[in-house]
């Protein structure tokens, strides 16, 4: 039972950062910018958090500094990509090779591989839901997660109502779909794209606050492990939809869950439970694409 | 009075002048055609209009005030709308959320949007002009003649008192084409002013009050359409006298031997609908077999599965007695058969590489160009400067790539490069869209050429006075069927234009 | 012929300037900690290719990425994003270490093509996964090939804490290979035969790209796919065999690697960001032309061992290098000096 609770918990626990990016991520992707940079700018997001938590004690400058510094990863990004017309995927992969780099070569001025926020009690920020926590199986699951995470589930529903209900939605998928459609009627559809990856910095350095604020108080050079990457995965998967890719991202969270808690089980070959989330998702996006593609009597394959 | 009029309107682009100095003056109520040869200008003039482009120099005028339009809002709010050639639809949206798109409404301050206030106002607009349309229809799902009744009821929700529209007939059956001048007609008694850009004549003189003739950028004939005729607007298009297509002259027979054989051929679109449905014709050797229908009837899935580029779920095709069907296009090409794509620049070439390169596209492995894996460019060379002088190609810079062709430069190089090959049967798909006269009257002669020869051609295209000059025989694509076979010598353009719309000799819908 | 001349310059101008702009930068940065940028500079450019024996150090370091960058620029100039170089290398670079280490009593020769023929095929079975994906599901490779290679990447860290650990050595590490599979060293320098093995790798691609049918298929398809498939070029068996060649000259790669420098698996083997991002780096500055990844890749050796002399003679972290690489691949994405739209 106890070990239920565990698995349950964990599940949510680490889907969060993963559904934060995929809800940032989907915007870019409606309108047609494929945006990889989600890792640079959730590791950004999370180590200048970090650091000016660690420089000034204040959380709330903290997370300020984190969202600012992925900002302004989207603004070089945005104009790189979208302005300068550049090769998106090339852009996106030089922020994510210049980001590790240069928190590398802040930490090495700071002599330090890590930043320990040991002023911090990761475990204050958990929130027990009163009645909630007592109930058997769901209240383990439910209750004692840090705020982001409920924020990253309310966020489903409130980032679904914007793409969908909203003229700006509407006009990130118009420009996404039919660019030329959105111009012949005076949407600035460059407008649109920039906001499509701002969204995505912001809430991917709200994933990386999670990973290093509320999770561990602690910071250190890998702590994304290549979520940003699953979360590109969950996006192509669901095709760009909220609750479709979110929930890939959650199984993302299973398959974690399933590796941390059953490793002890699982005795020496408990590092390759790790490789099950990243073979689940290969699975899925063939899975997917054949589906999409069973009845399409085309010979011909799209290379962008 | 003049309601819009422009003085000395030029764009360039770069050295290319597209628009040398336009004066063009449209009265208010009136129909306006503007013609000219494909590549004159007339769409350039037209994205001015609507602020799609900035004029390199020169004024705009409505109603004698000028000016400057930054962009399609502009227009839109000096009372100009476009209708594009190619739809500017979203097609997973809604009739009404096209229509809407950019003037939003929303439920009171909150920024969701209000739906079904919405829908109330694009059903009364519909109901206002009378088009046949449900607004909450997916546009991926309705006819291209609602589409285009999409596109126009969208500028009529904006209040335009001009409207300008782009080949409009380009994509209609020939009653949809009535049916379209008398929803024109029908605007103009409203009050509104229309232009309309085509390069078809018949239409120009039952539709318009004047008509403005650009060339090359210039214009040179500003008349009132019931001062001229068609034969004086097309030489002013050419600057000189056509002659108009005519039914071939055939100095050789066609033979009875069946050259290539088509049985029931099918296939699905990923929604397992069908594209084609049990298509069955053939060619004879000696013969050109015309095959008409508007666009988006089937014919370019039909051209892409006898291309090798889509697979058939049923149905066979043979060539001389070999069977063919489903094969991959490098075994069509060593079985004989040539190939005009639809697309020139899609299928047919690679833009961004050289002539030279794009002569020997489809013929790579021969061994007059490859030994070895090894490809032997001096060959290739050779091969492109023979094409250029026997197929009368111009050419700036024989090194550069095809891009920097025109449209019927380029098309002449895929014309050569498939006739050289020697085939069988030449597939020819809309082989002179966008292509000028000159280089029609050319492409034209060597498709009589070859088949005199005693080859076969299979024609598809959707310009129906192309089909009736130059087929033996003519079949008919509707929805994906075949639903008339007629021989070009006794059928009548209404005979036709019914199959085109899916009604059988018998009267009655198919 | 004039026009020919400026789209030469032009290219020149594209591929110099982001590097420029990169160092710009990277100097920036150098300022503000206190230090010398153009001394820093220098130092990294001075040891590693203007004394013999570091310039010869770095054309031994550029062997790998010479591959890298090859197996790269093959698939890119195609549009076929095969992300997974790394993972393809770390595993042709783990077995030919595994089949060096285990298998005894083989004669240099013999034993050195065993070794790198296992990389190779490592290499190109790998690459074969998201190959076979792409083709008969039309899988997104970009994201597979990121997948597989972290999926890779654990695999292999647990066969080298597991199973082939070797147990003399105090970090984690497979066994040192035998001898025999060992790249002999030219004179005093570290460099090798790999060298001379990466360089025919590298002959033999030019004369496929600029002068075979394969190469000028793989032109086409980057350029039109459709275009391709008209004209009977199997555009899907073309992407199988250029994600195996890209896949082999990955795992080729990795086995020289192990065998000319490294001598054994370990955590860090690839280095940080790793080879087979180099490779990346590479092939973008060189253009995805056989001739500017040579260039590259010796440009790039020279930014890397240049790197281990900062860290000694300044207070510059070596660091600064990575990032310096991280700008270059971001000044590249755009071209600066674009081709008049006709």
């Amino acid at each position: 039972m106890d070990l239920l609770n565990h698995i349950l918990y964990d599940t949510i626990y680490h889907s969060t950062p993963i559904i934060l990016c995929v809800l940032g991520g989907m915007f870019a992707y409606k309108a047609n910018v494929l945006n990889i940079a989600l890792e640079g700018m959730m590791l950004s997001g999370a180590f200048f958090t970090a650091l000016i938590v660690l420089l000034t004690e204040s959380i709330a400058l903290g997370i300020v500094a984190g969202i600012s510094s992925s900002l302004i990863l989207g603004l070089i990004f945005s104009f790189m990509g979208i302005t300068k017309k550049g090769n998106v995927i090339i852009v996106g992969l030089a922020v994510n090779l210049f980001v590790p780099a240069l928190i590398a070569f802040i930490l090495q001025l700071m002599s330090t591989s890590n930043i320990n926020l040991n002023m911090l009690d990761a475990t204050a920020f958990k929130i027990n839901i009163p009645i909630i926590k007592d109930i058997p199986l769901l209240g383990g699951m439910l209750s004692g997660h840090p705020p982001l995470t409920y924020l990253s589930f309310a966020a489903i529903a409130l980032l679904s109502v914007l793409m969908y209900h909203t003229k700006f939605g509407i006009y990130v998928r118009v420009v996404g779909e039919n660019e030329d459609a959105a111009k012949s009627l005076g949407i600035k559809s460059d407008l649109f794209k920039y906001a499509a990856v701002l969204i995505g910095s912001v809430c991917c350095a709200l994933a990386g606050v999670n990973l290093s604020l509320e999770r561990l108080a602690l910071f250190t050079n890998d702590m994304t492990a290549g979520r940003g990457f699953i979360a590109i995965a969950a996006i192509y998967c669901g095709q760009g939809k909220p609750v479709a890719s979110s929930m890939y991202a959650i199984l993302f969270g299973v398959a974690r869950a399933l590796a941390i808690n059953l490793s002890i089980y699982a005795g020496a070959a408990s590092g390759l439970f790790d490789i099950i989330p990243y073979i689940v998702m290969v699975i899925v996006l063939a899975v997917v694409s054949a589906l999409k593609y069973r009845n399409s009597k085309s010979r011909i394959i799209k290379l962008e | 009075m003049n309601i819009i009029q422009t003085v000395g309107l030029t764009k360039c682009f770069g050295d290319f002048v597209a628009n040398d100095s336009i004066d063009l003056s449209v009265e208010e109520t009136e129909i306006k055609c503007i013609v000219g040869e494909n590549g004159a200008g007339k769409s350039t003039l037209m994205n001015m209009l609507y602020g799609l482009l900035w004029p390199t120099s020169g004024q705009i005028l409505i109603r004698n005030k000028e000016i400057k339009l930054k962009g399609p809002t502009d227009a839109i709010r000096h009372g100009i709308g476009m209708v594009h050639q190619h739809f500017k639809l979203v097609n997973s949206l809604t009739v009404y959320e096209n229509v809407m798109l950019g003037v939003e409404v929303n439920k009171g301050r909150t920024p969701i949007i209000d739906q079904k206030e919405e829908i109330k106002k694009v059903a009364a607009l519909i109901e206002q002009y009378g088009f046949q349309l449900n607004p909450t229809d997916k546009i991926e799902d309705i006819s291209v003649g609602s589409r285009q009744r999409v596109e126009i009821l969208k500028m009529l929700y904006r209040n335009v008192d001009i409207l300008i529209l782009d080949e409009p007939t380009a994509v209609l059956t020939p009653q949809e084409v009535d049916e379209l001048m008398v929803n024109l007609k029908k605007l103009r008694e409203q009050g509104k002013t229309i232009i309309v850009i085509t390069h078809k004549l018949r239409e120009v003189m039952e539709l318009s009050d004047s008509v403005t003739v650009i060339k090359q950028g210039k214009v040179v004939g500003n008349l009132k359409t019931e001062d001229t005729s068609e034969g004086e607007l097309a030489q002013l298009m050419v600057g000189r006298d056509v002659v108009l297509p005519a039914i071939s002259e055939r100095n050789t027979d066609i033979s009875e031997k069946v050259l290539y054989e088509v049985k029931n051929l099918t296939t699905i679109n990923e929604s397992g609908k069908e594209l084609i449905d049990r298509i069955s014709f053939h060619v004879k050797e000696g013969e050109i077999l015309g095959v008409a229908g508007v666009e988006g009837n089937g014919q370019s899935e039909l051209v892409k599965v006898l291309t090798g580029l889509m697979e058939s779920t049923a149905g066979t095709v043979f060539l001389k007695g070999k069977d063919l069907t489903n094969i991959w296009p490098k075994q069509l090409r060593k079985n004989g058969i040539g190939i005009i794509p639809e697309d020139r620049y899609g299928q047919g070439l690679c833009k961004d590489m050289s002539i030279a390169d794009n002569c020997i596209a489809g013929q790579q492995d021969d061994k007059g160009f490859c030994r070895l894996g090894i490809l032997n460019k001096k060959c290739i060379c050779d091969r492109r400067d023979k094409y250029i002088k026997d197929y009368d190609i111009r050419i700036g810079n024989v090194q550069g790539n095809v891009s920097d062709l025109s449209g019927g430069n380029a098309q002449k190089i895929i014309v050569a490069r498939e006739l050289e090959a020697n085939p069988q049967l030449l597939i020819a798909c809309q082989p002179t869209r966008g292509v000028d006269i000159g280089s029609i009257e050319f492409i034209h002669k060597q498709l009589i050429m070859f088949r005199d020869q005693g080859k076969g051609v299979l024609l598809i295209s959707s310009e129906l006075s192309e089909i009736l000059s130059l087929s033996d025989r003519i079949i008919v694509m509707f929805k994906g069927r075949l639903v008339g076979e007629l021989s070009s010598k006794e059928v009548t353009k209404m005979q036709i234009g019914l199959l085109m719309a899916g009604i059988s000799e018998r009267g009655s819908s198919l | 012929m004039k026009v020919n001349k400026v789209k030469y310059l032009n290219g020149l101008i594209n591929t110099v300037l982001p590097v420029f702009l990169a160092f710009l930068i990277g100097g920036i940065a150098i300022l503000a900690i206190g230090e010398n940028p153009l001394k820093t500079y220098w130092i990294l450019m001075e040891k590693s290719l203007f004394t013999s024996k570091g310039l010869m150090n770095t054309l031994h370091y550029a062997s790998p990425l010479i591959l890298t960058g090859l197996a790269i620029a093959i698939t890119f100039k195609a549009n076929l994003y095969n992300m997974g170089v790394e993972g393809q290398m770390l595993l042709g670079g783990f077995f030919a270490g595994i089949t060096g280490a285990y298998l005894t009593g083989m004669s240099p020769l013999v034993h050195k093509v065993i070794c790198l023929a296992v990389g190779v095929l490592c290499g190109m079975l790998f690459a074969l996964v998201p190959a076979l994906l792409k083709v008969k599901c039309n899988v997104n490779e970009m994201v597979v090939t990121l997948m597989l290679n972290y999926a890779v990447l654990k695999v292999l860290e647990y066969l080298a804490t597991g199973v082939f650990r070797d147990l003399g050595s105090g970090y984690v590490a497979t066994p040192t290979i035998q001898e025999s599979a060992m790249f002999n060293r030219f004179g005093a320098s570290s460099l090798t035969m790999f060298f001379i093995i990466a360089i025919i790798c590298l002959a033999i691609m030019y004369v496929v790209m600029k002068h075979s049918k394969l190469g000028y298929e793989i032109t086409a398809i980057g350029k039109n796919t459709e275009f391709a498939e008209a004209a009977g070029m199997n555009v899907k068996r073309k992407i199988m065999i250029m994600m195996m060649i890209s896949g082999a000259l990955s795992g080729l790669a990795g086995a020289g690697y192990m065998m000319s420098e490294q001598f054994k698996f370990t955590l860090g083997f690839s280095g940080s960001p790793g080879l087979g991002w180099d490779g990346m780096l590479i092939a973008l500055l060189g253009g995805h032309n056989p001739l500017g990844v040579l260039v590259a890749s010796i440009f790039y050796a020279a930014l890397k061992t240049g790197s281990d002399n900062i860290n000694l003679y300044t207070n510059v972290p070596k660091e600064i290098v990575a990032m310096v690489q991280g700008l270059i691949i971001l000044f590249l994405a755009v071209k600066f000096i674009k081709r008049r739209a006709s």
